[in-house]
Parts: C-alpha cells; structure tokens; sequence
C-alpha cells in the first residue's frame, strides 16, 4: 500500500525535527513543533469521540493551524472538509449539512450553525494545543516519534472532501482519498525537484485545490511553507521573498500580473527564487515572457488540472516554453490524457475536443451525488468538461472550459450562489451573475438584474446587500439593470451574450486602474 | 470637505458600500478588516493620484502609507509638503 501523506510528514518530522515546516512572521515552526500540534489535534478528537470517516470542517487561513489540524484530522481517522475562512454564515451551513460535518475548527467564533456540531475555535482557552491560527510556538511535552501505522488511515480511506460549486441547489463536493492526494502531491514534487530547503511563498488559499497542492507537496518533499504575504502589498511580498529566501513562487495569472510592474528595476535581490508555477485558468504568454524577462534564472512552469482531478493534470516543463508557448503541457506522472468527440471516441492531433484523463489523482465522486459522479466519472476515466486539442508530440493546448465557475484572482465563484444571495431582494424580479473580463484578476463578478415591475434598483445598495452574505471577492463589481435576460429558445441563460455587454459598456459602478507591465 | 472626509468617503462608498462614516474608525486596519484587496489597493492608488496631484511610487505601496484612513492623510500630506519644498 502507498504511504499516505500523513506517513510522510510523519517521516519528515522524524528525520529533520529542527527544519522549519513553516515560516510565518519572524518566527519559525518546525517539523517536530507541527508534529507534536498534529497530534494535539487527533488526540483531542479522538478523546471526544470522532468516529471514523466523520466529516470534519476547517475554516483556516494558512498557516501552520492549517496544517495541524488537516493532517491531525486524517491521523484521528476524519475526513478534512476544508472550507473559505471568509464565508458568511449562510454558506457555511449549507455545506456543513451537506457534508454532516460534525466538527468545525475555526479562527474566529462560528455563529448560526447548527446544534450539535462542535466548534473548535483556535486560540480560545478550551482548544486542544495552546496555539493561535498565525503563531504555533508547539507544545515540547509531546514528543516526535514515528507513528503506529496500524494507528493511521488506510491510503483507499477517504480524505478529503472539497467543495467545488453553489452552497444549495447542488452542492460538488469532490471526494479524495489519501492515495489521490499522496499520487499528486508526489507526481508535483518530482516535476519540480522538490527536496528540504524548499521555501515556498504560500499566498494561495490552501482551502483549494492548487493551494492545497503547494502545501502538501512541500510537507511531503520536507520543505518550508512561508505564510502571511498577501499581493495587496506587492513591495512587501518581494522584501519577504528576499528576506525568507524564498525558492519558490506558486501563482495564479493574476499573481504574476499584479507582480510583474514590481520587478522592473526592483531594489530587492530575487535571486533565490528557483522556480515559479501558474495554474488556476490562461495566462498570457507575453505575461510569462515579461516575469522571465525580468527573473532570467526562473524557471517558470505553466500548468492545468482540476480539483477532480485533485489537483495537477498537466505541466509544461519551462526548457519547452519557447517551442510550446500557450500549452498546458505534458501529463502528470502516471497520469494519461486525451481528447475526445461528443460520443467519447478518442480524436487525432490538431482536433479541439474535451479532455478525458484518467491516473492515481482522479477523484473517487462527487459526495453523496452518485447521479453526478456517474456523469463525469466513465470506466476509470474523468471528463474534465474542458475543452482543447493535442499537437502530434502530445502537448496539450486549452480551448476554453465548459465550467460556469468565476475565477476571480486565486478564488472561485459559483454564479448560482451570487444569484441566489440577489434573489433575496425584494425588489429583484431576476438576477443572472456572469464572470467579466478583469485585466489583472483575470475575471470579476457581474450582475444584471431584472427588476421587479415599477422597481428601482441602486446598484450601492445590491453590493451592500451582498458583502453582508457573501464573502468579499463574490460581491459584483459590477451590477447593471436590465429589462429582461438573454435567453436561448429553449429558456437557457446565454451568459456570454451578457458578459460581452458589460465589457463593452466599461465599469458602471467602480472605475479600475491598472498599471503597466 | 477635508481630504480626510474625501478619503473617507471613497473608501465606505466603494469598498463598505455605505454613508455611514462609523462603519470605518481612522485607525482600522483595510488588511486586517478585509476591506481591500490587491485590485483595491491599485484603486484607492489611482484615487489619491487623481484627486491630490500626488504620483505614487512603486517603492511607496506599503501598509505603512496606504492601510488605514489615518495612513492615507499622513502619507498625502507627507507628499505634498515634500513636492512644495
């Protein structure tokens, strides 16, 4: 049987107590320190009576915490539920009950739940270590020690579920095992030669799919996750890379776009970093050509996957990119793809169809959807619902994505949620939310709504509306009235028809500028 | 208006979407509060450029100048005396 990527730290921990596994503030945790919080948090949840396979919810920003309580969760036997640390409340319930999560650990006070699901909140005097979600100084009276493995999960045991779309109507959650996670996390770690003295700038949500990816991998191969950067402070960030020593940049396009005007005659010394990655939807070429412009030394890898997928399908290696530029490159290790026509026979080189894969990351179904699964899960293969072709040396190139899901920076939007937080207003007789073209997020969050006969609407008001149920980056930058939705003959929504509308009236509500490459 | 009732204002219009000015005290954090994000930031950057006559430096977009209503008067007016001198 695979080890799991709990053996693994464990391993880690045994080996390299003193390497730091993470770098936050000035202060460092150590390999040994998260052990020891690890077990903290299974012991607490084992003496309170988790049952196996009990769903366990996190709502963590990153830091070591997160790491604590994952991989203490999947050493009491749990399966980790990871969730937005900036969901309001309603979403929150909705995937709690879907998942049955039992447990929540938490940063802040959870409010509104429903009873009988515990709460732990990180940092309040009754919580199972004495450390806070941003500083974990490790409790010394617990020792490292290389665990039981009779004691750990199974790697065919499920691990994790992971929430992909709309909080009501049909929730996705995407059901890994710790043999998904393990393959992944091994397959990125050797594309990238990753090894200790990694030191990675952890700014992507671990709570998704690539975040999680970054933070498992690097747990894996021994390295460091340096947390607390955000890309609001760009000069900030490059002085924390310079400083931590940084090896490496995990990013989304619009990481690298908010980046780039930052590292034109830069004051800081950047060459530490050995490696970036891109993921989470296109990047412009000429985006990839400016960063490696600017950080010759870089190698710089392009990539796409899914969270169905658990998280990495393919990558492009960086000596290609002159030859390949706009692929998404190679598959995975052990990972197979290919493209397919409408009745899934396989289509030659050069023909746009929809990407099938099949390998050791493909998920094992959505949660408690079997109907759902059925459809997207075929004879051991997945259908991402992407759409792109082959060229006749097997480098995959993306052609759009059947997914409606709004990626807005490193976040994800489902629509239907936005919609239904807007049909909440009394005044709205119909609201569709697209995703709008953004030059540096990549997309943002649009709305047009139909009002109610005789109704006015005040855009202020329909964002305010939003930010009091919705986490920030899902309130509509821009909101727009209308007297009816475009719709096909047979009553479907026709998005793009509206998206292209908004784009080219330009911002209604907010003006936006961005700065030069 | 005062250039600290101007700053306010944009920041509660366009980020708490309200006039109510005890929605933001002038120390509160944007970072901490999670009222500005990295597009955010770029936004208040092009309001200060064009409201105040002040250009912002790449060297310049740190919280120390730009995370709170208080951060933001400082910094224009540190500016401005500097430009005049």
């Amino acid at each position: 049987m695979a080890p799991t990527l709990l053996h693994g730290f464990l391993e880690q921990a045994f080996r390299q107590p003193q390497a730091p596994a993470f770098a936050c503030g000035t202060g460092r945790v150590s390999y040994g320190d998260l052990s020891r919080q690890v077990r903290g948090v299974a012991e607490h949840l084992r003496a309170n009576g988790l049952a196996p396979g009990s769903r366990v919810a996190m709502l963590l920003p990153n830091g070591p915490a997160y790491a604590a309580v994952l991989y203490g969760i999947w050493m009491a036997g749990g399966v980790a539920v990871p969730m937005d640390p900036s969901a309001r409340t309603g979403s929150v319930r909705g995937r709690l009950r879907h998942a049955g999560a039992t447990w929540v650990f938490a940063a802040s006070p959870v409010i509104g739940i429903d009873a009988g699901v515990r709460v732990v909140t990180l940092g309040a005097p009754d919580t199972p270590t004495p450390w806070t979600a941003a500083q974990a100084p490790g409790d010394q009276s617990i020792p490292v020690r290389w665990g039981h493995t009779g004691r750990l999960p199974r790697s065919d045991a499920l691990a994790v579920i992971s929430y992909t779309s709309g909080t009501t109507g049909r929730p996705k959650g995407v059901m890994l095992s710790h043999a998904n996670l393990a393959s992944n996390a091994r397959a990125i770690a050797a594309y990238l030669d990753l090894g200790p003295g990694e030191r990675a700038l952890a700014t992507l949500p671990f709570h998704y799919a690539y975040g999680a990816s970054v933070l498992n991998s690097h747990l894996a191969a021994g390295g460091c996750l340096v947390v607390g950067e955000t890309l609001v402070y760009p000069e900030r960030l490059l002085a924390r890379i310079q400083r931590e020593r940084v090896t490496g940049l995990p990013g989304v396009p619009s990481t690298f776009a908010l980046l780039a005007p930052h590292l034109r005659d830069t004051s800081h010394d950047l060459r530490c970093l050995r490696y970036a990655t891109q993921a989470g939807g296109p990047m412009a070429p000429e985006l990839v050509r400016a960063v490696s412009r600017r950080l010759p030394w870089l190698r710089f890898f392009v990539m796409y996957g899914q969270t169905e997928a658990t998280a990495r399908l393919s990558y492009l290696p960086p000596h290609r990119f002159a030859d390949k530029p706009g692929s998404a490159g190679v598959p995975v290790a052990d990972t197979v793809l290919e493209v397919r026509d409408r009745a899934g026979g396989r289509l030659p080189a050069g023909r746009v169809g929809e990407i099938w894969a099949r390998g050791p990351g493909i998920m094992r179904g959505y949660w408690r959807d079997p109907e759902a699964s059925a459809d997207v899960l075929r004879d051991g293969w997945l259908r991402t619902g992407d759409l792109g072709w082959m060229d006749a040396e097997g480098f995959l190139y993306l052609r759009g994505r059947r997914s409606q899901l709004i990626k807005v920076g490193a976040q994800r939007v489902s629509p239907e949620e936005v919609e239904e937080v807007l049909a909440r207003l009394p005044y709205v007789a119909e609201a569709a939310v697209i995703g709008i073209a953004d030059k540096v997020l990549g997309q943002v969050v649009g709305a047009v709504i139909v009002p109610r006969p005789g109704a006015a609407v005040e855009p202020r008001e329909v964002q305010r509306h939003c930010l009091e149920h919705l986490a920030r980056h899902k309130v509509p930058r821009y909101v727009r009235v209308a007297a009816a939705l475009p719709r096909t003959a047979s009553g479907k929504l026709r998005r793009h028809v509206l998206a292209r509308g908004i784009e080219q009236a330009g911002p209604a509500v907010k003006s936006q500028q961005g700065r030069a490459l | 208006m005062t250039m600290k009732d101007m700053l306010r204002s944009y920041v509660l219009e366009n980020y708490l979407f309200t006039d109510d000015p005890s929605a933001l005290a002038d120390a509160d954090s944007f970072l901490d509060k999670g009222i500005i994000d990295s597009t955010g930031i770029m936004e208040i950057i092009a309001f200060l450029e064009v409201e105040f006559g002040i250009v912002v430096e790449d060297r310049e977009m740190v919280p120390e100048n730009l995370d709170s209503i208080a951060s933001l008067v400082a910094f224009v007016e540190r500016k401005r005396a500097a430009a005049e001198s």
